[in-house]
């Protein structure tokens, strides 16, 4: 639960992230660059001067919301497919699978490049682009959980009263998948921002002048000898964000697994 | 078995033709107009014309895909725009520098990783369990690029330890050439470590308790016969699926701790590429990366059939 | 305390005042409470019990089995020593050596990738010394023991190549690798199908007699260790309630408990619509409490106030016969339950409520791309497509008029829930028809089957899994009501509550989600749901399978109550011959997809039998001519034209049997499939084909 409290404050300082900056993320001082971490400059400036503190903060809001996005767009698509393809069997199982097989032959990094090379790239794109990514996972995921389900006979029962599909799908099977979902999904948050942030160092994710925290180390990349604090402020901003979204989502491995273990 | 491996193996050509044909398209749904590059200064709607149809991308889609696939096949990977130069080679130089960092970190991967993660599990409540698990924990949490650039800080500029770039050949000695691999190499295992030490844990858990093992601990056999023959033989099994995953995120590694590094190999060669919309080689390497991946899953997947009995040996005696 | 007056050897195993304790989480259970007895040298005793009685915790404390959360005290002393207090080296070297094991799930004991003959050989290179040739070759020899023809080949083979019975005889096989003194089974026959557990059982008396092995047995079924034990010790909510000879505790029971488990157990016999099983009353208590008083005394029918008033101690009887109770011999036999005469006069034959008419279904066993093979034939390579089919049901045919109870037998994999589900049309048949109240359930248009779905309900075996885990019991009875429109939404909770109480649960258990539920209140729950929607035809699918003994009779005289209030036919699936022949008003014998017998109950269970049945029974009165040819293991999967059970028959004609047997009628309403003319009647001593046999166990 230390994750969580963590996360809801990331989540709070990400919200609040214009307020409390010191300063706008891309206002230079021109006369104050290079400096290392002061009372000033909480993280030191960059090579424009730009204080490095104010700019993580609006970081935490690219990735939050990055990861956020590419999460529920690559669970919008996956979970409807991966409960169809659990349910129906078949022919309609086969065709699934074999295109999410096709789409996760990739190595993950080549879909996306693919995706961002062919458009120029932004924030909305590279969302879309990690949540295609995704979609593949998770609907293996719900489907092989639906798979289970489905040889509970409470679905049977469903049937013999001739349920229809919405329902099926809604009521009986949906509850029962969610909870694994969450653990997922806190998996793939944590994917999403670090596969952004690696788009974002190549130069394919977000563009400058953004304070994106992939593209801060990227940027000083060619200052890490003299200004290091540059790079290596974001990633332990970074760290910390992982870090804690891990913990909340083993936390809620912990608390479902003996849970679901009752049937 | 044989069932098995033949569908494997269908499975693959199926993979390796939809994928050829997600590249193909997706490069030519570039907005740029390629032939407008090649022809620089001198693009006029004439001469561009002129130029597309000699470069046949004026013929429907279908058409340049079969010429373009049977081309590859050949090993004909094109001109490169920006270099003017056959793609080929320049690519198989670099996939044999890139091959050198793939291989040596999936070695240390795999025996690292499993041996951490057998560790783990076997103490598992105890100091080693934790302490494997803290370094599970930051292991993931950060990118490699991320951990490439310490590296560099910290043995390279600030303790002058180890070369922080470049590419050293065998030619210029060993010393010189293990020295420019050092960084990259941990730098890619040390994601993928953590990864595969903590799936490796608990596949090896799932073993320790399962009840086989109950049952030959009440034979009288010695714990260390159990740990070793009867519960890790089971818990490797699903391993070889963890890795050939890995491999593809060690893909992706690549083009990032190249980038970082410096390192000539084909993942800076396609970052290159790709900022310079540089057609030909985009997709050339783009096939490759991704025909080596179907390939080692493949592989993974017969090495699956092999070790586990169930697939080897199908059916039942009755 | 000795359990036993001393005999003049020393016995092999003693257990003193044995008490385990589980740490869960803030407070500790008592899971056994100061146990003792004794087993002399090639003695053999059984523990037998419900689920919760304590009695697997007692071999897991003598074999370390438990984990670090129990507290174990008290001593165990093997051969004169206290192992609870051995060095782990020396105590594992005992196991081994010394005390054999055997478990109840044959499926997870096995090593899936070690082959069958190396596990077996382990204990031997380990405790014996032997080099592993060797030892190889003498778990052969071991597996050939057991009544393994082919051993050489099972030896070879990787455990999911083999079947249930297979891989129990290659775990017993290991277990007496090192030839130990004392034998422990954990049910070891509990998840085999009554055929072969019948055939493990013998195999276990004969190795018994042969080799002069201690056993030490444990199981919650009293009939399985009649032939098998010479003593029993019956234990109720962590207590040792009855210890002593088996002939004695099976025929005149001391203590309440051990009444009341016998007595709810149905004789084989065809039994009349208004008699009902004896029932214990109640459950087991999830805290007993012993220092208040007997255990027992909440469920017990003789209870009187001073059995509350401290403590139960064991008492002995003149004969050397242990019980927990301060008035053995003052009691009655459990009182049986008695039914006023059903006002319903039993049901008249009349028109079919269902008609299964040539019903037949074929899976396909595999899908897609794994059905092509490729084949070198001739030298030029083909790739074809093979689906491997398999018929779950091959051309059945019944009736089933209103107010009936058809019950249907068989063993596991014969397709018995295969047809429970075509009748009720959740899997499509692939030919033949199904009828309900006359019409054509195929040619129906899909809303017309929603009223047919309303008439004809399910209640399934998997207590675990029959209610949706994240719906209330309110929530899930309330379902059928707004689905089908049976109540407008203020009076769904009233109805719920009507419901409730026709399954005799209190109706607060509205609330309640089914992790809260035991196995037998979840599975009154599911048939409470299948009552929601007021239908004429229930399929039960296995109900009582998987739950305790006690538990069995109530849910079986629920279902023979509700039967009669309300005109219900059941489809009774069960492979349990007793409890069909309970509640059944005529019974179908399957096997592998085809009807071997049809009939009233008591036509079916008197000569003459099919084959198959004679079988059945056989196994179920521990008859010596449930002997088989040979130790086939079970049912395999290869269908082949002809009569479905010639490959197990004993009386196998030989070439005619390779043809369909038709189905003969021997009175009007009594029909067997089988050649054979006349039938052989019950008692026959056994006649084979040649055939080597199991041994003369």
């Amino acid at each position: 639960m230390v994750g969580g409290t963590l996360v809801l404050s990331l989540l709070a300082v990400a919200v609040v992230a214009q307020w409390i900056a010191p300063y706008p993320y891309d206002q230079m001082h021109i006369r104050d660059r290079f400096l290392p971490p002061s009372l000033h400059y909480l993280a030191g400036t960059d090579e424009y001067g730009r204080d490095v503190f104010s700019r993580l903060l609006f970081g935490s809001q690219l990735s939050l919301a990055l990861g956020v996005t590419a999460t529920l767009i690559s669970m919008g698509i996956g979970v409807p497919l991966g409960l169809i393809a659990g349910y129906r069997r078949g022919a309609t199982d086969e065709l699934i699978t074999r295109t999410l097989d096709v789409m996760m032959a990739f190595p993950p990094i080549m879909l996306v490049l693919l995706i961002l090379a062919v458009t120029p790239p932004s924030l909305m794109k590279t969302a879309i682009a990690i949540g295609v990514l995704a979609v593949a996972p998770i609907a293996r995921v719900t489907r092989s959980v639906t798979l289970d389900l489905m040889s509970g006979e409470f679905i049977e029962a469903a049937r013999a009263r001739g349920e229809r599909l919405r329902y099926m799908l809604m009521r009986e099977l949906l509850p029962n998948v969610w909870p694994l979902l969450m653990v997922e999904a806190s998996l793939r948050v944590v994917f999403a921002v670090l596969l952004g942030a690696v788009l974002s160092f190549l130069g394919f994710g977000v563009q400058p002048p953004a304070a994106d925290w992939g593209l801060m180390i990227s940027n000083g990349r060619a200052f890490v000898d003299t200004a290091p604090w540059i790079s290596l402020a974001p990633g332990i901003a970074m760290s910390i964000t992982v870090i804690a979204i891990s913990l909340v989502g083993d936390g809620l491995r912990e608390v479902l697994d003996p849970g679901l273990r009752t049937r | 078995m044989a069932a098995y491996v033949m569908q494997r193996l269908g499975t693959v050509v199926v993979i390796m033709v939809a994928m050829s044909m997600l590249v193909f398209l997706a490069t030519h749904a570039l907005p740029s107009n390629t032939a407008a590059l090649i022809l620089g200064q001198y693009s006029t709607p004439e001469t561009q014309a002129a130029l597309e149809h000699k470069l046949g991308l004026d013929q429907p889609l279908p058409v340049q895909y079969w010429h373009w696939a049977s081309r590859m096949l050949e090993g004909d990977m094109g001109q490169s725009l920006e270099m003017e130069r056959p793609v080929a080679p320049i690519l198989w130089d670099a996939f044999g520098r890139s091959a050198i960092l793939a291989i040596t970190s999936m070695a240390v991967v795999s025996t690292l990783g499993l041996a951490l993660g057998v560790i783990a599990a076997v103490w598992r409540g105890r100091w080693p369990d934790h302490a494997a698990s803290i370094f599970t924990y930051f292991g993931v949490s950060l990118p490699e690029f991320y951990w490439g650039l310490v590296f560099i800080l910290v043995f390279g500029s600030t303790f002058h330890l180890l070369p922080s770039s470049g590419y050293a050949d065998l030619s210029d000695g060993l010393g010189a050439f293990l020295a420019h691999l050092v960084l990259p190499v941990a730098t890619l295992t040390l994601t993928l470590l953590a990864h595969v030490a903590r799936l490796t844990r608990s596949s090896m858990v799932e073993a320790l308790e399962s009840m086989y093992v109950k049952v030959a601990r009440a034979r009288g056999l010695p714990e260390r016969l159990v740990i070793v023959r009867h519960a890790l033989r089971n818990a490797l099994i699903p391993s070889i699926t963890v890795l050939a995953q890995d491999f593809g995120f060690l893909i992706g590694g690549i083009v990032a701790v190249e980038t970082v590094f410096a390192y000539p190999g084909l993942g800076r060669m396609l970052v290159g590429a790709l900022e310079r919309q540089d057609l030909p080689m985009m997709q050339a390497a783009i096939l490759v990366l991704t025909g080596v991946y179907c390939l080692a899953n493949l592989t993974a997947d017969l090495l699956y059939g092999v070790a586990n009995p169930r697939i080897r040996y199908g059916g039942s005696i009755d | 305390m000795n359990a036993l007056p001393s005999p003049p050897t020393q016995p092999l195993l003693e257990i003193r005042n044995l008490t385990i304790r589980y740490r869960e989480g803030e407070s500790k259970i008592t899971a056994v409470r100061d146990v003792s007895f004794a087993l002399k040298p090639r003695g053999s005793l059984a523990i037998v019990g419900e689920s919760g009685s304590g009695k697997s915790s007692v071999a897991g404390a003598i074999l370390n089995f438990l984990g670090p959360e129990a507290e174990i005290s008290g001593a165990i002393l093997f051969e004169g020593q206290d192992i609870a207090g051995l060095a782990p080296a020396q105590r594992r070297h005992m196991l081994g050596r010394r005390i054999g094991a055997v478990f109840q799930d044959p499926f997870t004991s096995l090593n899936p990738a070690i082959r069958i003959g190396r596990q077996i050989a382990e204990p031997m290179v380990q405790h014996l010394g032997l080099p592993l040739t060797e030892a190889l070759r003498r778990a052969e020899t071991a597996l050939q023991e057991m009544g393994i023809d082919r051993a050489a080949e099972v030896a070879r083979a990787f455990p999911h190549q083999l079947s249930g019975g297979m891989k129990q005889r290659a775990l017993i096989a290991a277990a007496l690798a090192c030839e130990p003194p004392l034998l422990i089974l954990d049910e070891p026959t509990t998840a085999l199908d009554v055929t072969v557990e019948a055939q493990i059982l013998r195999l276990l008396s004969r190795l018994r007699r042969d080799k002069g092995i201690t056993l030490l047995f444990i199981s919650h079924n009293l009939s399985v260790v009649r032939r098998l034990c010479d003593d029993v010790a019956v234990m109720y909510a962590s207590q040792l309630v009855e210890l002593g000879d088996v002939h004695r505790v099976l025929e005149r029971p001391a203590h309440p408990y051990s009444k009341g488990l016998l007595a709810s157990r149905p004789p084989l016999v065809a039994a009349s619509r208004q008699s009902r099983l004896a029932a214990i009353a109640g459950q087991i208590p999830a805290t007993p409490e012993p220092d208040a008083g007997c255990v027992f005394a909440p469920r017990c029918p003789f209870h009187e106030p001073k059995c509350s008033d401290g403590p139960q101690p064991m008492t002995i009887t003149p004969d050397g016969h242990w019980v927990r109770c301060w008035k053995p011999d003052a009691l009655q036999p459990w009182p049986r339950q008695q039914v006023t005469a059903a006002t319903k006069p039993a049901f008249r034959r009349g028109d079919a409520l269902v008609n299964a008419t040539q019903l037949s279904k074929t899976f396909d066993a595999a899908s897609g791309l794994t059905t092509w093979r490729l084949s070198v034939a001739g030298g030029r390579p083909r790739v074809y497509r093979q689906p491997r089919r398999v018929p779950a049901v091959n051309d059945v045919s019944f009736s089933i008029s209103p107010g009936e109870v058809l019950g249907l037998v068989g063993e596991s994999g014969c397709g018995k829930s295969t047809l429970g589900r075509l009748l009720l049309q959740l899997l499509r048949q692939s030919a033949g028809s199904v009828e309900f109240d006359g019409d054509d359930l195929a040619r129906l248009p899909a809303q017309a089957l929603s009223p047919f779905r309303k008439e004809a309900q399910i209640v399934f075996q998997n207590v675990g899994s029959s209610l949706n885990p994240r719906l209330s019991i309110g929530e899930a009875l309330e379902r059928p009501l707004a689905l089908f429109r049976l109540a407008k939404p203020r009076d769904r909770t009233r109805r719920v509550e009507t419901l409730l109480d026709m399954v005799r649960l209190p109706a607060t258990y509205r609330k309640r989600f089914p992790h809260q539920l035991s196995g037998g209140e979840r599975q009154r729950v599911a048939i409470a749901r299948a009552l929601a929607t007021e239908p004429r035809f229930i399929v039960c699918d296995e109900p009582v399978s998987a739950l305790d003994v006690s538990v069995q009779a109530t849910i079986v005289n629920l279902l023979a109550d509700l039967r009669d209030a309300f005109g219900l036919s059941y489809l009774f699936i069960s492979h349990d011959l007793a409890v069909v022949a309970q509640l059944s008003d005529r019974i179908a014998v399957m096997y592998r997809g085809r009807i071997c017998e049809i009939g009233t109950a008591a036509e079916v269970l008197a000569p003459p039998h099919h084959p198959y049945t004679r079988m059945l029974l056989a196994s179920a009165e521990d008859d010596e001519a449930a002997e088989e040819p040979a130790a086939g293991g079970g049912i395999a999967a290869a269908a082949h034209s002809g009569c479905v059970f010639a490959a197990r028959c004993p009386h196998k004609l030989g070439p005619l049997c390779d043809t369909t047997p038709p189905l003969r009628a021997l009175s009007p309403s009594h029909a067997i499939a089988c050649h054979l003319d006349p039938l052989p009647d019950a008692v026959v001593p056994r006649e084979f084909v040649g055939a080597a046999t199991l041994g003369t166990g």
